[in-house]
């Protein structure tokens, strides 16, 4: 009930905006997965479709890593995708845009098996995200470790016991 | 089925099973670059065995960057310590330095450990650190760690003042090739090489080499085998380090090292003297991450020969020494994190410190085995809770003829067994997202050395008293208990830090050469090694560190370190030993730095005010040694450098600025150092 009520929130509550530095946070967090992503991934920038408010805002994260999203060796390709659309897969990271996080892009990320990043803790803690991020005014990673099993996501050793763990 | 033939398919099983495990899984062990790039800040292991930020780490600890010590100026190791908040280094010559922690230092000092890359680098005699021997250039320093107060649950014995961690870049993921030349002032003289070959991704290899020599200070009233060997000091060191990813969940490494120096330092007795060694080292290992952990396993073995010592005393027999000494270790531990709030690391450790010495009248070894355990809980997303224990048993092996008139056997040493347990438990509170408070106990052990147990300087040898070791000393325990508190102050790009501590040591170890007198005739006396009561030690320490997007940095900090002695040594006025512990270090400290960037140029000042001390020094004839007040200074070192090309840079430093002569122990004075340098990195 309680993520129906979440999903159908405006994007205004579940702000999911991305600063360049949160970005930079979020592919050098990603270099930590197990596996590592594989060349040329995809890295999914999903909102709600018929919400101007979010698609803007996944236009503009896009914008921000137009160039790829560097991970460690490899480079990941944003692409922004109707929420609706995730089923197809096809990505191994997705982060969510303002207004996208909930069920639907809990279940489209584990059926993809690829990870869900969002700057909002409040997703973590409810289980519809695997991981939040924060850069300012110090880099904070939480992830939740149910969520990420859930979606077959593992992490290097080391990197798990330096960030918190729901 | 047979008892036998069950244990041997259950080994077998286990063996499977976590062969099993490293072939499926899928990590590599600590990426610190990686790692610091994520979250902005250095990372470190030294404190927990387990990765941490800095500012997260149950115990106080301070982390150079190779920025840090570049923009120093430094030409050694303690060069950069000494602009460490809480850190006192006793120079007595280039090269000749001692390093001590919060209160405690003395020449030879053994109340610091000090490791490269996790392996402990400690002369066997008196568990003391030969700086200019360690070979690693300054620049293949990733980062120097510094945890201040007891870490011997980590790390066993010799910990009890902190721990220094040298930690240089990992060929595997960071290339790193530079080479660099400079000379100066006392006809000093120095160069190094590092370079780093890559495999593919999978292996790589970092060579290092480098050295120095020059013709330092004027030696005051000396004789003239030593004017002439204390004057010209040397040293050289070369280093191998490789890195091979099997897989990307294992890693191999292997280490090894060669060196060479010569240098004059105070001994433990206070006499100034020139010691002369050659050094190997090999070390070998592996790291995998598995599901049962990150299990890790690390050999390795520590050789010196000491090929000469020459004794400042005229007209005295000089001491034949020769001295092999080694250290052989293995090490294995599993680093776990069970859950989403719990980390664990289990230890086992052998080591084997021997040394065979005219001095020793034979073979002497101190065989350690030891096993520790590292609880991390997480108990709040604010608040951690770390506790370690350790235990050491020590069995003492000697093969030889004791000699002299100490009474010393081979049945006496060889029936030593020591058991010492090793506590450090913290909290660590992260109150805001700028305040974090610490709150720390340790239980450290100190561990006779091999000297303390078993030296056999028998009457008229050095001098007409005679010196021995005591193989029934006690380990001397060291509990300490400390608040800190750090604030973070974005609006400033800084940080602000603050600590309170206070300690008592039982059962100090007086050496050798301090220990109680013994009479056995009218010209026959020795001293021998005993443990000697209690010394306290309270102190607190402030400083703020930061830096502007302008290119500024600045730092400035003050330290206040008070010790006691209770120890009954020196006795009456009559100053026989080098331990005094109250008022041996300064007792007031401040640091101040500040440097600027700007396009190609770089320009850095420090200063170090210290308060007065007393220092010992051992008198040209036998007799009692002499206190010297050493008088409260100040110190400027600076540095500006210009970088001709991206690659190429020069810089110009200048260590005691202000001073062309300065007394800083009891030993000669301290000359001022102009040093000219150019490096290329590549």
């Amino acid at each position: 009930m309680v993520a129906v009520m979440t999903w159908v929130l405006p994007s205004q509550v579940w702000g999911a905006s991305f600063a360049a530095t949160d970005l930079q946070v979020v592919g050098r967090a990603i270099a930590f997965m197990l596996p590592p992503p594989a060349p040329d991934a995809i890295i999914a920038i999903a909102y709600v479709a018929g919400n101007a408010a979010s698609r803007q805002d996944a236009d503009a994260i896009a914008a921000l890593i137009s160039g790829g999203l560097r991970a460690g060796r490899t480079t990941l390709r944003p692409r922004v995708i109707d929420i609706n659309g995730l089923e197809a897969g096809g990505f191994q990271v997705v982060i969510a845009a303002a207004g996208a996080n909930g069920p639907r892009l809990n279940a489209a990320a584990r059926a993809a098996r690829a990870l869900c990043v969002t700057t909002d803790i409040e997703a973590v803690r409810s289980g519809f995200c695997a991981m939040a991020i924060t850069s300012e005014p110090r880099v904070q990673i939480t992830v939740n470790h149910a969520v990420a099993a859930a979606a077959g996501i593992e992490f290097v050793a080391a990197f798990r016991m330096m960030i918190q763990e729901l | 089925m047979t008892n036998l033939t069950q244990s041997r398919v259950w080994t077998w099983g286990l063996g499977l099973w976590m062969l099993s495990g490293i072939v499926q899984t899928h990590a590599q062990s600590v990426d610190y670059q990686a790692l610091e790039q994520l979250f902005g800040e250095p990372v470190t292991t030294s404190v927990t065995g387990k990765p941490q930020r800095a500012a997260d780490a149950p115990a106080n600890i301070e982390i150079i960057t190779q920025d840090d010590i570049r923009r120093s100026g430094a030409i050694s190791i303690p060069d950069v310590l000494a602009f460490v908040t809480g850190v006192d280094v006793r120079t007595s010559g280039l090269g000749a330095q001692d390093v001590g922690i919060r209160g405690y230092n003395q020449a030879a000092n053994p109340h610091v450990m000090v490791l490269i890359n996790g392996r402990q680098v400690y002369m066997v005699d008196y568990g003391r650190i030969l700086w200019e021997s360690l070979p690693v250039q300054l620049s293949e320093i990733r980062q120097i760690e510094v945890v201040k107060g007891p870490n011997s649950a980590l790390y066993g014995f010799d910990a009890v003042g902190g721990v220094i961690n040298i930690i240089t870049y990992d060929p595997l993921k960071e290339s790193v090739n530079v080479a660099s030349l400079g000379g100066g002032t006392q006809d000093y003289l120095t160069g190094s090489v590092v370079g780093t070959a890559k495999i593919g991704e999978t292996a790589g290899l970092r060579l290092s080499a480098g050295g120095f020599k020059a013709h330092d200070f004027a030696p005051g009233p000396l004789n003239r085998t030593d004017t002439l060997t204390r004057q010209s000091p040397f040293a050289g060191n070369f280093n191998a380090d490789g890195r091979w990813q099997i897989t990307p969940q294992i890693e191999v490494f292997l280490e090894g090292s060669y060196g060479t120096m010569r240098e004059s330092r105070p001994t433990p007795a206070s006499l100034f003297d020139t010691e002369q060694l050659h050094q190997w080292s090999l070390r070998g290992g592996v790291n995998a991450d598995t599901p049962i952990g990150i299990l890790s396993l690390s050999v390795y073995r520590n050789q010196v020969s000491l090929d000469g010592l020459t004794i400042t005393l005229p007209k005295l027999q000089p001491l034949a020494a020769y001295e092999q000494q080694s250290v052989t270790v293995i090490q294995a531990s599993d680093l776990l994190k069970i859950g989403t709030d719990h980390t664990v690391r289990v230890g086992l450790e052998y080591r084997d410190n021997a040394a065979t010495a005219s001095g020793f009248g034979g073979r002497l070894a101190d065989i350690d085995y030891a096993a520790s355990l590292m609880w991390d809980w997480q108990i709040a997303p604010a608040v951690t809770a770390t506790n370690a224990v350790r235990i050491d048993h020590v069995e003492v092996s000697y093969s030889g003829t004791p000699t002299g008139v100490s009474g010393l056997t081979a049945a006496k040493f060889n029936a030593v067994r020591i058991d010492a347990p090793s506590l450090n438990s913290g909290v660590v509170w992260k109150a805001t997202d700028v305040d974090t408070f610490r709150f720390t106990l340790a239980r450290g052990v100190q561990l006779p050395t091999l000297a303390e147990q078993g030296a056999q300087i028998n009457p008229g040898t050095t001098s007409p008293l005679g010196f021995y070791g005591n193989p029934n000393l006690l380990p001397s325990i060291t509990w300490n208990a400390e608040t800190d508190y750090d604030r973070s102050l974005p609006a400033i790009n800084s940080v602000l830090r603050t600590a309170l501590f206070v300690q008592r040591t039982d059962a100090v170890i007086a050496t050798d050469f301090g220990g109680p007198l013994t009479i056995v005739s009218r010209t026959v006396a020795y001293r021998q090694a005993a443990n000697v009561g209690y010394s306290t030690a309270a102190g607190f320490e402030i400083g703020i560190r930061g830096h502007s997007p302008s290119g500024w940095r600045w730092n400035l900090s003050y330290a206040l370190a008070e010790t006691t002695n209770h120890t009954g040594l020196n006795a009456g006025g009559v100053i026989v030993s080098a331990q005094l512990y109250a008022h041996s270090v300064p007792e007031h400290v401040m640091v101040a730095g500040i440097g600027y960037a700007y396009e190609k140029w770089e320009a850095d000042l420090m200063a170090r005010w210290q308060s007065s001390f007393l220092d010992v020094r051992a008198p040209r004839t036998p007799g009692p040694l002499q206190l010297v007040s050493i008088d409260n200074y100040v110190t400027f070192n600076g540095r500006v450098g210009y970088r001709v090309t991206d690659n190429v840079t020069v810089a110009l430093v200048a260590q005691q600025l202000t001073a062309p002569r300065l007394i800083t122990t009891a030993g000669a004075p301290q000359e001022r150092r102009l040093i000219a340098s150019v490096t290329a990195r590549f």
